[in-house]
Parts: structure tokens; C-alpha cells; sequence
């Protein structure tokens, strides 16, 4: 790996980690913890961005001292490739594409997520997902599906907020830097 | 949350390897175990490992607060609307089952949690950096897992200043959601746009530091690796994976 893509995965998993600040200041419903993972799957390509997303994974876990939620990286695999193929295509060119590209990633991450929040954690994981999933559950819904619509439904929304995030922050880059990104010029 | 705890215990003075592959084992074994038992026995392993340590103070408080919120909506999801048979306890009804699942699954939380920051409590950053690098471990990986804890703080640093001149410059973060979600473009792009102009600067710096040159670095003071502490390590690889072979056959 040559070292700037190490610098690049560095910022990205930075990103991924303090974006989560921002959001917890404004008092938003959202995770965001992707938002890295997906801006280097664009800017340099798939490894790197597994990368990002692994790392992100582990360094959150030593920040936060909770490890028992290693296990979700796995998706960070899934959304690394998944915006590279979407990068490949175009989804970020415009922010209305890329919303329905980040919609379609909410569904598959949401999916992945929930057998491994149900399987291993019994639904109780992160603060709004698990806020949800007591509320489903409350109103008579089975265990099992009440996760897979919270995990779901809130990583819709995630997923969307963070791919239409990125389309603005590559239609912002100056052209001076966009060159330095082959993988995105 | 919880950082490195200065201390004299064995756990302090062992190979960095050595806690994180007791913390480790903890974390395979408790997700092998799916009865109750077994996995609050994981619960007093890591708790002996945080006494041995001398850190049991630095750690239990952390740990409590991590685990219990998880604990509570366990005992909710699984315990007060969990499937019967019910049994009555205080003013409570709590399916049985239920509440055998949520002390399996709070335990293995509360195991790892516990177990973890006692490593972490003993791990030693820059030994850990040293042991990685005697071990002939290349530059990348130990970058990007100590150069982004060294730039994080500056990056948050660089988030809340951006926050406060938006907001002079009249950004309201309050409001509706999606006020609020408007509010997330100006604060988010600046920060990301201002790192990514800054990346052919540090690629240059660290080329200047010789980052690139390829040769095997020698630490100065590598931390000893005992014969008996590599055979604890591999007995922790065979203990775990006998648990996990007996697991995939039905024998626990």
C-alpha cells in the first residue's frame, strides 16, 4: 500500500470517527459512522476502504471500551464495497442519485446487521435502533422482526444521509485536489 | 473512556500481547457459551483479571456504565416481554426462558467489556508500538492504529472550532430535524475538504521521516517475550478453539 493511501484511510477513519460528534451535537437521530468508509471507496478504491471501515471498527471499540460490537464490522465490508461498485457507476455525480444508492445500502446493511444484532446481542444494541426495537416489541411484535425493522429502518436513513454527504463533499472538491484522486477524476 | 493505568502488576509487566489475548479469549469463549453458567464464569474470569491487574477501580466503574443501559432493555426485551411460561417475581411477571437468555447475553457483554478495559488498562501504547515492531510487524498497520489516535483529538479540536464560526457566522443548530440536518452540510464539508487539502503535506512529512524506506526498524527497548508467556498464548488459541469445535457439535 503506498503511503499517501495510508494517509487517505487515516483521514477516513477519522472521519468516521468524529462525524459521529457533529451529529451527536446537532441532535441528530443518525449514526454517520460510515461517512469515511464511503468517501475513500470513492476517492481511492475498495481495499482502502475495507480498510477505513475495519479500523474504524477496532479504534472505536478502544475509544469506546465496548468490544462486544466488533462483530458489526462486517458491514463496514458491505458499505466499502458496495459505495465503490456505486462509485463506479456514477452515484455520487448528483445528490439525487446518490440518495436512492445510500437508500438501497441502508436496506442490505440493515439486513446484515440484524441477524447479528438478534443472533448474538438479543436485539439490544446502539441507543435509537434499540430505542425502536422496545417500542416495536411493546406492541406485540415478535422479537426477530422487530429488529429487522428497526436495524433497517434506521440505516435507510443512515445510509442515505451519509451517500448524499459524500456526492457534496466530491462535487466541493476543488479540481486542483480532485486530480490527486485518480480513482474519483 | 478508559486509557492506560500505570501500574506494577504481572499483567503490566508482560509482553502487550499477552492481555489482549486474554482479553480476546474472553471475548471467543464468551460467544462459544450459551448457558447462563459458563458465561458468568467468563464474567469472573475477566473480573480476576481486572483484580490481578490493580485496576479493578479504573475498570468496574466504565464497564458498569457501558454494560447497563444493555442489561436494562435485555431484562425489558427478554425478561418482561419475553415468551411464557412466566414466573412471578416481586411485582413483576418474567418469562423464564427469557430470563435465561438476557443473563447469557448480558453476560457475555458485561465478560468482554470488563475484559478489554483491563487490557486496555495495562497495555501500554508505545510498549504495544515497541512489541509490534520487534515482531517485525510492517510500518502501515502500526500507523494508522497510533497515528489516528495522536490526530483524533486534533481533528475534534478542528470540529468544534469549526462549529463555533459557523454559529458566529449565524448557523442555528437547533430547531426542527431538518433544520438540523441542514445544519450538518456546512459544519461537515469544511472539516472533510480542509483534511483532504492537507493529505500531500503529511504524505511529504512522513517521507522526509524515511516512512517509506522499507527497512525492518529495531526498537530501542523491545518488551521481553518469555518462553511460558508464548505457551500461554498458544494454550489460549487451543482452549478456544476446543470450546468452539464442542460448540459446532452440539457437546456444550
Amino acid at each position: 500500500m503506498k503511503l499517501r493511501d495510508l494517509v487517505v484511510i487515516r483521514l477516513g477513519v477519522i472521519i468516521n470517527l468524529v462525524i459521529g460528534q457533529v451529529v451527536a451535537a446537532l441532535l441528530l437521530p443518525l449514526f454517520l459512522d460510515a461517512v469515511g468508509t464511503i468517501l475513500v471507496a470513492a476517492l481511492v478504491g475498495p481495499w482502502a476502504a475495507i480498510t477505513v471501515g475495519l479500523v474504524s471498527q477496532v479504534l472505536n471499540a478502544v475509544l469506546s471500551g465496548n468490544f462486544s460490537w466488533l462483530p458489526f464490522g462486517v458491514i463496514q465490508v458491505i458499505i466499502a464495497l458496495y459505495a465503490w461498485l456505486a462509485a463506479r457507476v456514477g452515484a455520487f455525480r448528483r445528490p439525487w442519485t446518490a440518495a436512492p444508492a445510500g437508500l438501497v445500502l441502508g436496506v442490505i446493511a440493515g439486513s446484515t446487521a440484524a441477524p447479528i444484532a438478534y443472533h448474538l446481542f438479543g436485539g439490544a444494541t446502539a441507543g435509537g435502533v434499540m430505542a425502536v426495537t422496545t417500542a416495536l416489541r411493546a406492541v406485540g411484535m415478535p422479537l426477530e422482526l422487530a429488529v429487522r425493522i428497526s436495524s433497517v429502518s434506521t440505516d435507510m436513513l443512515d445510509k442515505t444521509v451519509a451517500f448524499v454527504m459524500v456526492s457534496l463533499i466530491l462535487r466541493a472538491l476543488p479540481n486542483q485536489l480532485r486530480a490527486r484522486f485518480p480513482a474519483h477524476a | 473512556m478508559i486509557g492506560y493505568v500505570a501500574g506494577r502488576s504481572w499483567l503490566h509487566r508482560a509482553h502487550p500481547y499477552t492481555p489482549l489475548a486474554l482479553a480476546a479469549a474472553v471475548l471467543l469463549l464468551s460467544f462459544a457459551f450459551h448457558t447462563p453458567v459458563p458465561v458468568w464464569l467468563m464474567v469472573a474470569a475477566a473480573l480476576i483479571m481486572a483484580l490481578a491487574t490493580g485496576t479493578i477501580r479504573e475498570v468496574l466503574g466504565p464497564a458498569l456504565l457501558l454494560a447497563t443501559p444493555t442489561w436494562l432493555v435485555l431484562l425489558v426485551l427478554h425478561g418482561l416481554l419475553g415468551e411464557p411460561p412466566k414466573a412471578p417475581f416481586g411485582p413483576f411477571l418474567l418469562s423464564e426462558p427469557g430470563v435465561a437468555r438476557a443473563l447469557v447475553l448480558g453476560g457475555r457483554i458485561g465478560a468482554i467489556v470488563i475484559a478489554f478495559l483491563a487490557a486496555l488498562a495495562t497495555v501500554s501504547p508505545a510498549r504495544l508500538v515497541d512489541g509490534m515492531t520487534a515482531r517485525g510487524i510492517p510500518f502501515g498497520p502500526i500507523f494508522l492504529l497510533v497515528s489516528t489516535l495522536t490526530f483524533l483529538p486534533r481533528t475534534r479540536e478542528r470540529a468544534a472550532r469549526i462549529l463555533e464560526a459557523q454559529q458566529a457566522r449565524g448557523l442555528r443548530i437547533g430547531g426542527s430535524p431538518l433544520a438540523r440536518f441542514r445544519a450538518l452540510v456546512p459544519l461537515v464539508l469544511p472539516l472533510v475538504l480542509g483534511a483532504l487539502a492537507e493529505v500531500d503535506e503529511q504524505v511529504l512529512a512522513l517521507e522526509t521521516r524515511g516512512a517509506t524506506s522499507g527497512v525492518r526498524r529495531t526498537p530501542l527497548d523491545p518488551p521481553a517475550d518469555p518462553a511460558g508467556q508464548r505457551v500461554l498464548r498458544l494454550g489460549l488459541v487451543v482452549v478456544v478453539v476446543v470450546a468452539w469445535a464442542a460448540r459446532l457439535t452440539n457437546r456444550i
